[in-house]
């Protein structure tokens, strides 16, 4: 009786330790291929939901840290949820790299127009500046003070316009329109300051 | 952008450049005096306008003037 139980103890172990390294092989595959699916998206999460990488990250490490530990079916019963984080982490960045896209292609429609008249009000201001500089007296309404802060303005805006223009040349629309509105707005009030309005 | 004199856009082909009217009276040295308190720089405005004028002491009402 004793040695017949002693017998079922090890057949009953040896079916155990079977079960579980039958379950190594999902788990890894498994794990590797969450694995992959991140690596994937990455470069994409990490510009567009990186909260939401770090997240699916710390997922994924529970799931290797189980697998060190050799608790396969601990990560076999967690990768349904890592992998449907992950794919909620792909079309989540998806919308939004879909989103900036399209926020962009509308400001390289703006660019178009602002990237020819913003130079233009900006030559403008330095023309009247370069001639009032040699004038001898300011005319009505234009001080000492507004013809410096227009000087000083010229070379502010000829480097946010450098800086704009550049952001263009990378194909990042939205900071170029951003900062080019910013030098128009700028030219704008130095214009009126100067008194250049058409009579 | 313009960096200098030779690289920045024409007053002509400046959308941005001032405009005046000439009114009856109006010299080219009370309208450099108006807008640039300095009657003797009544050439920078001749100069804006050559297409137009021939003669810096003639100007008509109604003539449209690019104030550089």
């Amino acid at each position: 009786m004793k040695k017949s139980s002693l017998w079922v103890l090890v057949m009953l172990a040896a079916v155990l330790m079977s079960a579980c390294q039958n379950q190594r092989a999902p788990a890894e595959q498994a794990v590797a291929s969450a694995e992959s699916a991140l690596t994937n998206i990455r470069d994409m999460a990490t510009r567009y939901a990186p909260d939401q990488l770090q997240a699916v990250d710390a997922q994924l490490n529970s799931a290797k840290d189980s697998l060190a530990k050799g608790d396969y079916k601990a990560v076999l019963a967690g990768i349904p949820a890592l992998n449907s984080a992950i794919s909620s982490l792909k079309d989540t960045a998806t919308a939004k790299q879909q989103e900036v896209d399209a926020a962009n292609e509308k400001a390289k429609e703006a660019w178009g127009p602002m990237s020819s008249d913003v130079p233009k009000m900006v030559d403008a201001i330095q023309s009247r500046v370069d001639i009032l500089s040699k004038s001898h007296h300011l005319p009505k309404g234009v001080t000492k003070d507004s013809l410096a802060a227009a000087k000083s303005g010229v070379d502010s805006m000829k480097a946010a316009w450098g800086d704009a223009s550049n952001a263009a040349t990378s194909g990042d629309y939205n900071t170029a329109v951003s900062k080019g509105q910013a030098v128009r707005d700028q030219a704008s009030q130095v214009m009126q300051s100067l008194g250049m309005k058409s009579s | 952008m313009a960096d200098d004199k030779s690289s920045a856009t024409p007053p002509a082909n400046n959308p941005y450049t001032q405009m005046h009217v000439v009114q009856s009276g109006d010299t080219l040295s009370k309208i450099a005096q108006k807008y640039y308190g300095d009657a003797s720089l009544y050439t920078k405005i001749f100069q804006a306008n050559r297409d137009v004028l021939s003669d810096p002491n003639k100007i008509s009402p109604g003539q449209k003037l690019r104030i550089p």
